[in-house]
């Protein structure tokens, strides 16, 4: 018998045990198998080093309070497979690798779509500081008599406020857009829960 | 032996096998063998119990591509230990005892 076969057996026959203690006897028993693999047991010796299936399920069945078995009848029926719960716990260096990676690139495609946001808007905020400027500092130069110059900064500034004017709608079409981007994923996960649950 | 006497020992046992270094499943069956045989499962209660009690605690590191948990003994473990070395000493006391009564009955 391989290391899969012993597990999937061994998951099967304790099925009745609640899920979390299921995953944590499989990973011991997982562990066990690749330690002796390690010191030059093949994969068969060192299955059967550990025993025959069906006595380690009855004496690890033997070993549980009877309440946990109850309580386990009691849960809800949506639970996983033996042979799912394998999966995981073999397949644990990978998939949970690559979960952070997973989770490292929409973390990145955030930022990215909200640092576009944020300069817009520091855009935006530079044209009103321009029309903004560009009026006050012609009417200085008109105080002090100078009409040509103070005419050429003024209407530079009446520019800027259109312009600021103009990009505020881009703005803010924007932002909208970004935060649909965001909520999406979240009210996806939110459907598939529900989905679920019901 | 007695399974209750036994059982017993066996706790104290797993503790003395993570006394001086952190130890994984495996090489704390390997370093009692040589005393005393224990099973996977038995080990297993026995760790869970141990945590439980806040004597060992847990940690998971990776090893050869792989999870392994490794178990660390708790000042509470250490001082369980020395709590049985005393108790020792009465039971060695009990066992005169018991011995004395054998050369007088010859």
């Amino acid at each position: 018998m391989n290391k899969q076969e012993f597990l999937a057996q061994l998951g099967k026959g304790l099925l009745g045990l609640p899920q979390e203690d299921l995953v944590e006897r499989i990973a011991f028993y997982s562990e066990m198998i690749d330690d002796r693999m390690e010191e030059g047991l093949s994969e068969s010796e060192a299955v059967s080093e550990i025993g025959p299936v069906n006595s380690v399920v009855a004496q690890i069945l033997a070993d549980t309070p009877p309440t946990k078995l109850v309580k386990k009848q009691i849960e809800p029926p949506r639970a996983l497979k033996a042979w799912e719960i394998v999966l995981i716990v073999l397949g644990s260096p990978i998939w949970i690798s690559l979960l952070i990676t997973f989770i490292a690139i929409i973390i990145a495609a955030y930022i990215a779509v909200w640092s576009v946001i944020v300069t817009l808007w520091s855009i935006e905020g530079s044209f009103v500081a321009c029309s903004l400027g560009g009026i006050l500092s012609g009417i200085l130069f008109a105080c002090n008599g100078n009409a040509l110059t103070a005419v050429a900064i003024i209407s530079i500034g009446l520019v800027c406020a259109g312009l600021s004017i103009f990009m505020l709608y881009i703005c803010k079409t924007a932002t909208k857009g970004a935060f649909m981007l965001t909520k999406a994923p979240m009210l996806w996960a939110k459907k598939h829960l529900i989905k679920r649950g019901a | 032996m007695d399974i209750q006497l036994k059982r017993g020992l066996l706790d104290i046992c797993v503790l003395a096998a993570i006394k001086n270094k952190a130890s994984y499943g495996y090489k704390i069956i390997k370093d009692m063998k040589p005393y005393i045989e224990l099973s996977e499962s038995t080990l297993y209660t026995i760790l869970k119990r141990l945590e439980t009690a806040n004597m060992l605690t847990v940690h998971t590191a990776e090893h050869g591509g792989r999870l392994r948990k490794y178990y660390h003994i708790t000042p509470k473990g250490l001082e369980r230990i020395d709590f049985f070395k005393n108790e020792w000493k009465e039971i060695m006391s009990i066992y005169r005892f018991i011995t004395k009564e054998d050369v007088a009955d010859e």
